[in-house]
């Protein structure tokens, strides 16, 4: 698209409409916005203020407007997208399924980068424009995986920004991969990870100090799968988060999965919420069904900072998964009873980085003039709506360039 | 569509591949089906020389699975076709009636017109039997009944259906007795009711009268039943006495059945003998918002299960979309059913047990003399349908096209 233009008749939530001094209904409005060097310029109510421009006009059809989302936990390496169909083999635990995963990893390693780009397509077709993705660092493929990954996302450019985590899957301790976590951070990842102190290394104390070090070592944040469960998981994440104050690494840390926090008392969870909230300690969850989850909806309220994922999908863990961000609020707003227009347009806020259309009062919170023009444009009326019906994505925006989809609702809505 | 066509290259699973004794695939094959009069008459593999000129229509290797089942919907209650809007927060389930009764007349569209829009979706998705549940109480009268009746005459070349006059407002509570028998007069084939402790506040007489509707009027029986733990399991063990006592077995079906998933192993699977005995079947629209029924422990001992999505964008859930392969996805994510075998055997909770291949990977599915009614399918096995939600690209019920399409490559079709 143009360096400079106007995009006009976007559709943008302007406020909410009260019942009884109850959130009944989200209001809308249509807006003409003047998008230069990537970024929104200016906005103007489309009814008070007639466009007059000479330069390029892109309608948008009035189609809704929302933030970018957020994929915070993935696996570009792992997935079978592309591949042929493979359903998985059980196994009765975390060592066997590692043991299994070890034995074909040479060989996915040979199409990650093919592998990577249909999954990256998909989560931008879904609407995310940023993706966290683990990468394994593992004495079985050494780095393979993650020179495969970047250029994958090489070829997304302008599309999709990212963070790789260089993720000891088979144990930082267990398979002594602190010399390829090493390389790995000065070959371009950009954060250190880490997997069940407990369960996987067997020694809480040495494998938290160890991925601590690294961080430190690397000045990088830090995001570690904890799937250790019950008073196991919960002493491990007070551990962590001792070292993460030991280490000043506030704003830092996150901790994917935690499990524990959704298997120990609420007393005893919402007291760790508070560390974690004062420690800038983030929860990335997937939603999981199949098992006790964290409670989001308390450690949100506590100040706990919570993303949710895909995690790696169609992979020798788990044959499902779509990629669709949309979805997995819409999962998380079902999980937790979240059925008014309130809870449901409040629900997008975990898929955004934390980016609300409007704050409680109705006040709009997003887009402002100054924001960056990344937008996915949806057919639906709100944001609510969006989540609860998974309404359809029509195009994606990053910096003022349409990255997926079109404009035209009508050849949008087809081509998808 | 002719009476009379072959239908070309469909792909059929043929067996399981095997590695080691471990199922590690689904073998397919491609296979022309001649449908007849809404059967399929003649099977014949790919390759066999087709020796007559009946028109052809191409499936083009997509895979053919038995078209699904919807065990649960409520059509009168979907806000699908109309504008949004988000559920109304409620402190019980009362509450919710009272909401709904306000909010239904409201709506400017007609409830028979909504109840199209959800139709078509639920047949795009592969559905081509559908149980619908209407609200059978005095306020409404029979106008849910007539309304979702006038939808499904629509649809009666597209899919069959079954409907439920169900007492949403507690057949004792609301006094609706005499009106669900007139349902079951006016072509309500199944009596439904609700919670009899927690809304009509009255166990035994309510499934008492509930069963005395049954036997009144020769219906089968659906009760949803939310009430939770002992409260539950005992309503179901009294339920299944009256039905044994009946002689309904085969002929009741309980929705939700919560209760089964609060108790313990150990009382869940006394209770699923009894209800094996009784012949009662369990519907579950896989919650994950609480505890659900063991649906593989009823599985094995012999329990029949079958999923539906219940509400679709009505006032009790602003979510759902009428896809019941996502649910059955999502019931097979629930039960941790990762691998080949367990995920295509999966596919006989939306179909009423009808699957390809049995258990030992026989085929099964279809036979000569089957109903011609199938899902065609971008899968290369059921597997991966009820894993990836493959995309549906044709339903043919009794031998028609009904949703979808045959022709969307875009290349002519051999005649």
């Amino acid at each position: 698209m143009n360096e400079a233009y106007w995009l006009t008749n976007v559709t943008l939530e302007s406020g909410f409409v009260f019942e009884n001094e109850r959130i009944d209904r989200t209001k809308t409005a249509t807006y003409n916005m003047y998008i230069k060097n990537g970024i929104i310029k200016d906005l103007q109510l489309a009814s008070t203020m007639p466009l007059k421009t000479d330069g390029p006009v892109h309608d948008a059809g009035k189609l809704l407007a929302l933030p970018p989302f957020k994929e915070m936990h993935n696996h570009l390496d792992k997935t079978y997208l592309g591949l042929p169909w493979k359903s998985c083999t059980p196994v009765p635990n975390l060592i066997e399924r590692l043991k299994l995963e070890a034995k074909e990893l040479a060989e996915l390693a040979e199409t990650g980068q093919l592998r990577a780009e249909r999954m990256l397509q998909l989560l931008l077709s879904g609407g995310a424009t940023h993706v966290r993705t683990h990468v394994n660092i593992d004495p079985y493929i050494g780095t393979k995986n993650l020179e495969e990954i970047q250029r994958a996302l090489y070829r997304f450019k302008g599309k999709m920004t990212y963070e790789i985590v260089a993720f000891p899957q088979h144990g930082l301790l267990r398979t002594n991969s602190k010399g390829l976590m090493r390389q790995a951070m000065k070959e371009g990842a950009s954060l250190v990870g880490g997997l069940d102190p407990g369960g996987v290394d067997n020694n809480i104390e040495a494998s938290l100090y160890e991925m601590v070090d690294l961080a430190v070592e690397f000045d990088a944040d830090i995001d570690i799968h904890i799937h250790d469960p019950g008073h196991l998981g919960l002493y491990t994440i007070k551990k962590l988060a001792s070292l993460i104050d030991e280490a000043g690494w506030k704003n830092r840390a996150a901790i994917s999965h935690a499990f524990a926090l959704g298997d120990v008392s609420i007393g005893e969870s919402n007291e760790l919420a508070s560390e974690l909230s004062n420690l800038g300690i983030a929860i990335m969850s997937t939603v999981p069904i199949n098992r006790v989850m964290p409670p989001i909806d308390s450690l949100h309220e506590k100040g706990v900072h919570v993303a949710l994922g895909c995690d790696g999908f169609y992979d020798s863990w788990s044959p499902f998964g779509t990629g669709d961000m949309l979805e997995k609020a819409g999962r998380l707003a079902e999980r937790y009873n979240w059925k008014d227009e309130y809870a449901l347009s409040q629900s997008l806020q975990f898929i955004t980085g934390g980016v609300k259309t409007l704050d409680h009062e109705g006040n709009r919170l997003w887009p402002k003039v100054g924001n960056d023009a990344s937008m996915v444009f949806v057919d639906a009326s709100c944001a609510a709506e969006a989540i609860a019906r998974r309404s359809t994505r029509a195009a994606v925006m990053v910096d003022g360039n349409l990255v997926y989809g079109g404009l035209d609702r009508e050849s949008a809505l087809k081509s998808n | 569509m002719n009476r009379i066509y072959w239908l070309k290259n469909v792909r059929l699973e043929c067996g399981y591949r095997k590695e080691n004794e471990r199922v590690t695939g689904t073998i397919t094959g491609l296979f022309h089906l001649l449908m007849e009069d809404g059967r399929i008459t003649k099977i014949v593999k790919d390759g066999d020389a087709i020796r007559d000129d009946l028109p052809v229509e191409d499936a083009k290797g997509l895979l053919a699975l038995p078209s699904f089942i919807e065990k649960h919907v409520h059509l009168d209650k979907t806000l699908m076709g109309d504008v949004w809007r988000a559920c109304t927060p409620s402190s019980s389930v009362i509450e919710r009636f009272e909401n709904e009764k306000r909010v239904l007349p409201s709506i400017a569209t007609s409830t028979c017109k909504r109840a199209e829009s959800l139709l078509e979706i639920l047949l795009a998705s592969g559905s081509a039997h559908i149980r619908t549940h209407v609200d059978i109480y005095p306020e409404a009268g029979l106008q849910n009944l007539e309304q979702v009746q006038q939808a499904l005459a629509g649809y009666s070349n597209r899919l069959s259906s079954e409907i439920v006059a169900f007492a949403q407002h507690g057949l004792l509570r609301s006094g609706s007795v005499k009106l669900v028998r007139e349902a079951l007069r006016n072509g309500a084939g199944i009596v439904g009711a609700v919670d009899p402790a927690t809304v009509d506040n009255n166990i035994e007489a309510s499934l008492v009268q509930l069963m005395d509707l049954a036997v009144e009027a020769n219906a089968d029986v659906d009760l949803h039943l939310h009430d939770p733990g002992h409260l539950g399991t005992f309503t179901m063990k009294r339920l299944a006495a009256l039905t044994k006592q009946a002689g309904w077995e085969g002929r009741v079906a309980l929705s939700h059945a919560f209760g089964i998933g609060d108790v313990s192993r150990e009382e869940a699977y006394e209770l699923a003998d009894i209800l094996r005995e009784a012949g009662i079947s369990i519907v579950t629209s896989v919650p994950i918002n609480r505890q659900m029924p063991p649906v593989d422990l009823l599985h094995e001992r012999g329990v029949e299960v079958s999923v539906g999505n219940d509400n679709i964008f009505d006032v009790w859930s602003p979510l759902g979309n009428g896809d019941i392969l996502e649910r059955a996805g999502r019931l097979a994510e629930r039960f941790k059913w990762i691998d080949e075998v367990s995920l295509s055997r999966t596919l006989g909770y939306i179909t009423g047990g009808k699957t390809p291949l049995d258990d030992k990977g026989n085929q099964v599915w279809p036979k000569v003399g089957d109903a011609g009614s199938l899902v065609l399918i971008d899968a290369s096995c059921s597997a991966e349908a009820v894993a990836r939600r493959s995309e549906r690209k044709a339903v043919i019920y009794k031998g028609n096209l009904v949703s979808g399409s045959l022709y969307k490559q875009k290349q002519s079709i051999e005649r």
